[in-house]
């Protein structure tokens, strides 16, 4: 396999999230191609698996979407965080972060006998 | 957890609205790959290379569809959907199957529904009684005198429980008084008891109008109050809400009318010698007079006493606390004998007799069920052996097993469901026949209905019939080896072995289960057979009865009542056809009552220990025309009353009661004894034994002339020549022409009479008939197609047998014995089982033994007979048939 790492679901919901959340309501391309960028190209996914995050999330409340026109004056479904996402994003981060801190702090220990 | 709820709506929501999603769902993937396609062109692609680009990021779009969809709806329930579609068409393809099978669990759940609907209402719902628990009847139990056989309550005793017993919050005392309604239209008899003022409260009965009695009113000169249902204030007064405080005629004295109490209310009575409550309808209620002269401490036994308990208190603590006051009775009385109390469960005083007859039905039914469950079920196995490639196919192409069994089960489910929605329906008809059944003798008959309790139970029966039919074949299917399929053509392989032993297990079930039944339903017909069969004592052809009941200030005087009788007696004798006529206070078959002691003069012992016999009152022509054959003396005659009117002291002994007083003695007329009334009585005649009831033994009798008592409630017996309706309306007519004003009740030919005693064993045994007739009709139909298949299938090895030069006979007797060896296991099982079963319903069961043989080899016999003829058609078809025919067939 190539050193893209794949993308599970779960974090793949947390940086729709993110995503939209900084950067404010954005169709599904634009959501695939800031992850694909802020991972710096390390992270590769299928655009095609965005699709049901984004259903998850819509039918969650955490989303909502709506048809608009891009950019480049095309139509595309436009994607728009709400407030129950917006707490769902920041409970998610600091659990995320928390668990973060644990596996850091574990793979830190010395190793050999103590 | 709102999350959690908001997603699974969502999710239903998408199950349905899938079709316009899916476009929108295109439209967006479009748009993204577009965006894509557009962005690779800017790095400086050509479109082509591009779009080729796009797609590959992307990736798979229909798989990223199918996920989605999977995100979007519940996989499950669009499966189920789907399948209930193609479920939907596959009944619709085969009408022939859908509508046998349709009907055939129709009629199996209504007719187990409509049961069940009955144990429910009469057995399973309590008493709309409040807190029906706590109350108890209680009846007196004296082991030297009836054995553990209990009898009614001495108002005496009721009274010191009362006071004595802290675990009793109320004791109340009911008598039998029937009350005779005048003014305003035809005289009416109806049922009526006499109740202590706290009646009502114990059960908890409020009144609709008026109120309940008050503790004054039991005292003599206050009790001239009454309390009526709401159904003969329906039916005679036209629901008259003025009517509390008005008078109205009762036994030609006057009441006042004190309330109106639910036509839903009915009081237990359980006054009788019986232990159970005699299912009738009280309309009239009035107080309770005991005076002084009735409170003994030992005799008359003869009331109706009810107890509720007080919160907390349990039946035991109760029983303790009043054989505790039994125990002072005896002595006050100089009695040597022991004196507790039987407390009996409202309930079951009422529903008691009912119950194993019921269960019995239901059981039965049920069996009946289970065979059609069992005949579907491998009606389905042959249906999927034919569609044997379609599942291979669909295996194939990658169904997955639990998806192959998940649609087999549906298909059944929806057969099943439809059958069962079939048979609540006709479950409402069949309650409609069963309940307006008037001669059907089952308490709570009334209440029968098609409650929530009922219809959860057929949803739960269809449910489990689903299941039942469809799990084996859907089973069956999700096992096929799709590569063994589709390699073997068609049908060589459809049935392997494993698949008809299954098919045969099932026989056998439906074999044992219709035996079981047979042998049910045989022992109840020899039962009742026996019991019409059984020596009575008397005649029941040509003889036509009616109760009349003398009341009024005209008929208070004996003599008016004494001459009324002899007017009657005589205009009889003017009716066509006249045989013989005669008077008696209770007829026989109607149960045993009036008990009194008999003795020789001189007797020493304490009366409890002196010989119980039933007295009866009769006119001279009584035993003539009810055929009771004099056996040494005479009937009774005028002569027999002294100048004054009065007796001379004669009475009748029936064969048993003469051995209890002069064992093994002969010529018996013209010996003394006292009889009921302490009186000294000349023996006339010995007379045969007669039947209080015909399940039991003739009870020893005595016969007073019936101006020793002059009843005031008596049957008429009229024995013609002629045809008994004739004689009914002549009887009716005599009665009408001496006064017109003398209530008629119940005229009816003494047939009536017993057949009215064995109406609830007749109904059990129909039945149980119908359910076996169908049973056996249905194993048989099994049997057919089993073997049918048996014989389809090993068409080519018969062809070869047949080749090789095998005789038609031999083949014929091949196929028949291999048909009959489940038939053979089946019924030896289900013999088995009825043996054990018939143990339980050995109440049911009158004059023969559970395991009577006679019934056991006819039910042998049938069944043989039944699976023979089942599988003799195909057999025949098998040994007939062409040779080449049968090898080319593949």
């Amino acid at each position: 396999m190539s050193t893209k790492a794949d993308v599970w679901q779960g974090t793949l919901a947390l940086m729709v999230l993110k995503t939209l959340h900084s950067m404010g309501p954005q169709h599904g391309y634009g959501i695939a191609r800031r992850i694909e960028s802020t991972s710096e190209k390390l992270l590769s996914i299928n655009h095609g698996t965005l699709y049901p995050v984004l259903l998850k999330l819509e039918q969650e409340g955490a989303i909502v979407s709506e048809w608009g026109l891009s950019d480049n004056n095309r139509r595309a479904k436009f994607y728009r965080i709400t407030k129950s996402g917006q707490k769902q994003l920041a409970k998610e981060v600091s659990q995320w972060t928390q668990a973060n801190e644990i596996v850091a702090r574990f793979l830190a220990l010395k190793g050999g006998k103590a | 957890m709102i999350r959690f709820l908001r997603r699974g709506w969502n999710r239903l929501a998408g199950s349905i609205r899938g079709p316009r999603a899916d476009a929108d769902l295109a439209a967006e993937f479009d748009s993204h790959i577009e965006m894509l396609t557009e962005d690779n062109v800017r790095r400086g692609l050509c479109f082509e290379e591009a779009r080729r680009q796009a797609r590959l990021t992307f990736g798979n779009i229909e798989s990223g569809k199918e996920s989605y969809r999977d995100q979007r709806g519940w996989r499950a329930l669009e499966t189920v959907l789907q399948d209930l579609r193609h479920g939907v068409r596959g009944m619709r393809r085969n009408p022939g199957f859908t509508a046998v099978a349709m009907l055939s669990l129709g009629i199996g759940i209504g007719a187990c529904t409509a049961i069940f609907s009955v144990v429910n209402a009469v057995i399973l719902r309590p008493m709309a009684y409040d807190q029906p628990d706590r109350i108890f009847a209680v009846r007196e139990v004296i082991p030297q005198v009836a054995g553990n056989q209990s009898i009614p309550a001495n108002p005496l005793h009721a009274r010191e429980w009362r006071e004595h017993c802290p675990s009793l919050a109320e004791v109340g005392l009911m008598r039998w008084a029937g009350a005779l309604l005048t003014g305003g239209g035809e005289p009416e008899m109806v049922r009526g008891l006499q109740v202590t003022h706290n009646v009502f409260r114990l059960f908890g009965v409020r009144p609709i109008l008026g109120r309940t009695f008050l503790p004054e009113e039991e005292q003599e000169g206050r009790h001239r109050v009454v309390i009526l249902s709401e159904t003969v204030w329906r039916r005679r007064f036209n629901a008259d809400p003025a009517i509390v405080g008005k008078r109205i005629v009762l036994n030609d004295e006057n009441y006042d009318v004190a309330g109106i109490v639910p036509g839903s209310f009915q009081l237990p009575y359980a006054g009788d010698m019986e232990p159970t409550a005699p299912n009738v309808h009280f309309e009239a209620f009035r107080p309770l007079v005991v005076n002084k002269g009735q409170l003994r401490p030992m005799g008359n036994f003869n009331y109706s006493a009810v107890v509720r308990l007080k919160p907390g208190a349990t039946e035991r603590q109760a029983a303790a606390e009043m054989n505790t006051v039994q125990a002072r009775f005896p002595p006050q009385a100089g009695e040597k004998v022991d004196l507790k109390v039987a407390m009996i469960p409202i309930q079951e005083l009422v529903v008691g007799r009912s119950r194993l007859g019921l269960w019995m039905l239901l059981a039965a039914v049920g069996a009946v069920l289970l065979i059609v469950c069992v005949n579907l079920a491998n009606l389905v196995l042959s249906r999927i052996a034919s569609r044997e490639r379609e599942s291979a196919i669909r295996k194939a192409l990658g169904a997955s097993r639990a998806r192959l069994f998940g649609q087999s089960l549906i298909e059944s489910m929806l057969v099943a469901a439809s059958g069962g929605a079939l048979g609540i329906a006709g479950a409402g008809w069949i309650l409609n026949v069963l309940t307006g059944m008037a001669t059907l003798d089952i308490p709570r008959l009334a209440e029968v209905r098609l409650d929530p309790a009922v219809l959860a139970f057929s949803v739960l029966v269809t449910t489990l019939t689903g299941l039942l039919v469809g799990t084996l074949p859907a089973w069956r299917v999700s096992r096929h080896n799709p590569q063994e399929a589709l390699r073997a053509g068609s049908h060589t392989v459809a049935g392997a072995r494993g698949g008809l032993r299954v098919r045969e297990a099932l026989i056998g079930i439906e074999v044992g289960l219709s035996a079981a039944l047979l042998i049910l339903a045989g022992l109840l017909t020899l039962s009742l057979t026996r019991l019409l069969g059984v020596e009575k004592g008397f005649d029941t052809e040509q003889i036509v009865t009616a109760r009349i009941a003398l009341t009024g200030k005209l008929y208070a005087d004996a003599p008016n009542r004494d001459r009324f009788f002899g007017r009657l007696r005589a205009r009889l004798e003017t009716i066509p056809g006249f045989r013989a006529a005669g008077l008696v206070t209770h007829l026989p078959s109607r149960g045993a009552t009036w008990i009194d002691p008999i003795y020789l003069e001189g007797d020493t012992r304490p009366v409890l220990e002196r010989p119980l016999v039933n007295n009866r009152y009769a006119s001279p022509g009584y035993f003539a025309s009810m055929g009771i054959a004099i056996r040494q003396g005479r009937d009774f005659a005028e002569q027999d009353r002294q100048p004054a009117g009065v007796s001379k002291g004669v009475a009748i002994l029936s064969e048993k009661a003469a051995g209890l007083l002069w064992p093994g003695a002969r010529n018996l007329v013209g010996r003394r004894f006292v009889g009921e009334d302490d009186a000294p009585k000349t023996v006339v005649a010995i007379v045969a034994d007669v039947r209080a009831s015909l399940h039991e033994a003739a009870p020893p009798t005595v016969y007073y002339p019936y101006w020793q008592r002059t009843p005031s409630s008596v049957s008429v017996v009229l024995r013609t020549a002629g045809g008994p309706r004739p004689s009914a309306s002549a009887l009716r007519a005599a009665i009408r022409a001496e006064d017109a004003q003398v209530p008629v009740m119940e005229i009816q030919t003494m047939d009536e009479v017993i057949g009215e005693s064995v109406a609830q064993r007749r109904f059990q045994l129909t039945l149980v008939l119908v359910f076996a007739g169908a049973a056996v009709v249905v194993a048989g139909i099994g049997i057919y197609g089993v073997v049918s298949y048996a014989v389809a299938r090993r068409r080519n090895e018969l062809g070869v047998r047949m080749a090789l030069g095998a005789q038609p006979g031999k083949l014929l007797r091949l196929v028949i014995r291999q048909a009959m060896t489940p038939v053979a296991i089946g019924l030896a099982g289900g013999v088995c089982g009825a043996l054990l079963l018939a143990r339980v319903i050995r109440g049911l069961l009158f004059g023969i033994q559970p395991l009577d043989p006679l019934t056991i080899v006819a039910v042998v016999g049938i069944v043989l007979a039944v699976g023979a003829l089942s599988c003799v058609f195909p057999a025949r078809r098998a040994a007939t048939m062409n040779v080449i025919d049968a090898l080319r067939f593949e």
